[in-house]
């Protein structure tokens, strides 16, 4: 891709390892301003360990340690950073800051015992240095740039009072309550239905139009790919096998296993004609 | 409102089964309280004996006696003591507050403890101390309530010579209301521990158990992803997660909490509900024995409300009622 500014975040030959299994391997990508960037793959490619990595989350919950590489990270300031150098409460700041995460799973990924608003809040009031009332002003505001309806009314309501849906969008207001520069989205449409992941993708590209956030979403959904990616890094066993731009990859995938991955996505109108479902290869004997 | 009254007619309709089981046991069991009771007076002579049986209502049918006894309950008297010779209610009036007390010391120092002990083992789950407190609560799980009094006696008022063993108060007490508080705290100290030990034991394992769980939840994730401080993450987002499976077990265990301060409060002379029902069975003093026994129905059911009560406050999927749970809205 031709894009003369220097990289916002530059991940050069990352590996992580679990024990003794390496969960990411020598993994290198660059991110700009205001791109999509797709990391896809299977389960277990090690495209939400690298995500983690970025976050440097790895290191805290689970067992992966980071053993090589870098992660460049430039500063609104103009500094580059590598963040694996960096100290927890240097992390501490970048994290939900410079650079937020929305997950996989919207139906857990709140705490239950306090309001959406209240969790909103929390990050704003950290990072932002705000009273509880400013960052509850600020709540409002996401919540309503989120387009979630009755906004309002819904900062004082538990998670469990709300939709899958809706989760998400909280999620989403969650991570751009501090106007990050990078916003990593590990498989936020995955456990959605598909209108609702529809609409939460349509969302994520309207926000990245206003915000000019740099946006890595991590799929195994080429679908979603076509959807919102400018450009592809294809994982497949810890390792990236091939890179390029979204029309390259979709036009001309030089790798069988990128091809496998498009072959899994069922065209429409694939079975005109046919009386009964036919059934899919499965990925590998593509 | 509703769920509230429909609680408490579902305690009160319990209670009176108690008073009904509490009832028919006693009287099954063998031995004639008139017998005590003329016993107590000298001479037990059939006279003297029919005479105290008319007296008394034993002489009535069992059915008869249940009822007028229930009658008496629902007035708020509960009867006087054969041995005493005092109303029952004032005899449990006098020993309610110590058991409070002892009961409610134990349950709070094991709750605290045990929770704090559980967090720290759970976030460092491999190291040589989190192994310490486990072999700890393991031992301390281990042992009865009288061993281990008859233990922190020794090691405590024998060796140290540091705390009273027996009583609430110093005989040769004399001073202001805060020197007599420190007085009855120093007295409480042993037993309180001997009654909590073993709980403290279980809910450092639960506690530790529930936050190894709460701190892999994906929610924790979302916190640490936010940038808050593993303090904040520990004891903001995870603990009030991880302490709602000890509050159920600690209501549900407090009936078992009782009988425990039946055993502390003999070993340590405490002059408790437990004591005065231990003594009462010595005496066949059956008014005050179903009274204390009434008492401590009422404490669990008690104990059982404000548990239901504490869970609401702690866990907003609880309040049903507390606001209408919206029907969800799609995105």
């Amino acid at each position: 891709m031709a894009n003369s500014d220097p990289p916002l975040l530059s991940v050069r030959e990352l590996t992580v390892t679990f024990d003794a299994f390496t969960a990411v391997d020598r993994v290198s990508f660059d991110l700009h301003e205001g791109q999509t960037l797709a990391v896809v793959g299977e389960s277990g490619s090690g495209k939400s360990v690298t995500a983690l990595s970025i976050m440097r989350l790895v290191e805290l919950g689970t067992r992966g340690r980071i053993t090589g590489g870098e992660i460049l990270f430039r500063l609104p300031d103009g500094a580059v950073i590598d963040l694996i150098q960096q100290s927890e409460s240097v992390m501490r700041d970048m994290r939900g800051n410079n650079i937020s995460m929305i997950f996989q799973e919207p139906l857990t990924s709140l705490n239950p015992v306090y309001t959406v608003g209240n969790q909103v809040a929390e990050a704003v009031m950290l990072h932002q240095g705000l009273d509880r009332a400013e960052a509850m002003d600020r709540a409002l505001e996401v919540f309503e740039l989120v387009r979630i309806p009755e906004a309002r009314q819904r900062l004082g309501e538990y998670p469990h009072q709300l939709s899958g849906g809706m989760r998400q969008r909280v999620m989403i207001a969650m991570a751009l309550s501090c106007d990050p520069t990078v916003l990593i989205a590990d498989e936020p449409t995955t456990a959605l239905d598909v209108t609702i992941q529809a609409q939460i993708l349509g969302l994520m590209r309207e926000l990245q139009n206003e915000t000019n956030a740099a946006v890595i979403i991590i799929t195994h959904d080429m679908g979603v790919v076509a959807e919102v990616a400018d450009d592809v890094v294809v994982m497949n066993q810890s390792r990236v096998v091939e890179q390029g731009s979204v029309y390259d990859i979709f036009e001309r995938p030089a790798e069988p296993y990128t091809r496998a991955l498009l072959a899994s996505v069922p065209q429409l109108g694939s079975m005109a004609g046919r009386d009964e479902p036919a059934r899919f290869d499965l990925v590998g004997e593509a | 409102m509703r769920t509230a009254a429909a609680k408490i007619a579902q305690s009160l309709g319990l209670i009176l089964a108690v008073i009904v089981l509490n009832f028919s046991l006693i009287h099954l069991a063998p031995g004639d309280p008139a017998v005590v009771i003329a016993g107590e007076s000298g001479a037990a002579s059939p006279e003297t004996l029919a005479q105290v049986r008319a007296d008394y209502g034993l002489d009535k049918p069992f059915v008869t006696q249940l009822g007028i006894y229930v009658g008496q309950v629902a007035r708020g008297d509960l009867g006087e003591s054969f041995f005493f010779g005092r109303s029952v209610t004032s005899l449990i009036a006098d020993r309610l507050w110590p058991t409070v007390l002892l009961v409610g010391t134990a349950l709070i120092f094991a709750i605290v403890l045990g929770v704090m002990a559980g967090t720290f083992t759970a976030r460092r789950p491999e190291s040589p101390a989190s192994h310490a407190v486990t072999v700890l609560a393991l031992i301390g799980y281990s042992m009865p309530v009288f061993w281990t009094g008859i233990l922190l006696v020794i090691l405590f008022a024998s060796v140290l010579k540091i705390l009273p063993i027996s009583g609430m108060h110093d005989v040769e007490f004399d001073g202001g209301l805060l020197a007599s508080w420190l007085d009855v705290a120093r007295h409480l100290v042993l037993p309180a521990l001997t009654l909590g030990v073993i709980y403290l034991a279980q809910y450092s394992r639960l506690s530790r158990a529930s936050m190894l769980e709460v701190l892999q939840s994906d929610y924790i994730r979302t916190a640490r992803a936010k940038g808050l401080a593993e303090k904040v993450v520990v004891y903001k987002h995870a603990l009030r997660n991880a302490v709602i499976p000890v509050v159920t077990i600690a209501g549900l265990q407090f009936g078992a909490l009782l009988s425990g301060a039946l055993l502390v409060e003999t070993v340590f002379n405490w002059p408790g509900l437990g004591r005065l029902a231990f003594d009462s069975i010595l005496r066949r003093d059956t008014p005050v024995l179903l009274g204390v026994l009434l008492m401590a129905a009422v404490m669990v059911v008690v104990a059982n409300l404000l548990t239901d009560l504490l869970y609401r406050v702690i866990d907003p999927r609880i309040r049903v009622g507390a606001r209408r749970t919206r029907t969800k809205v799609s995105t």
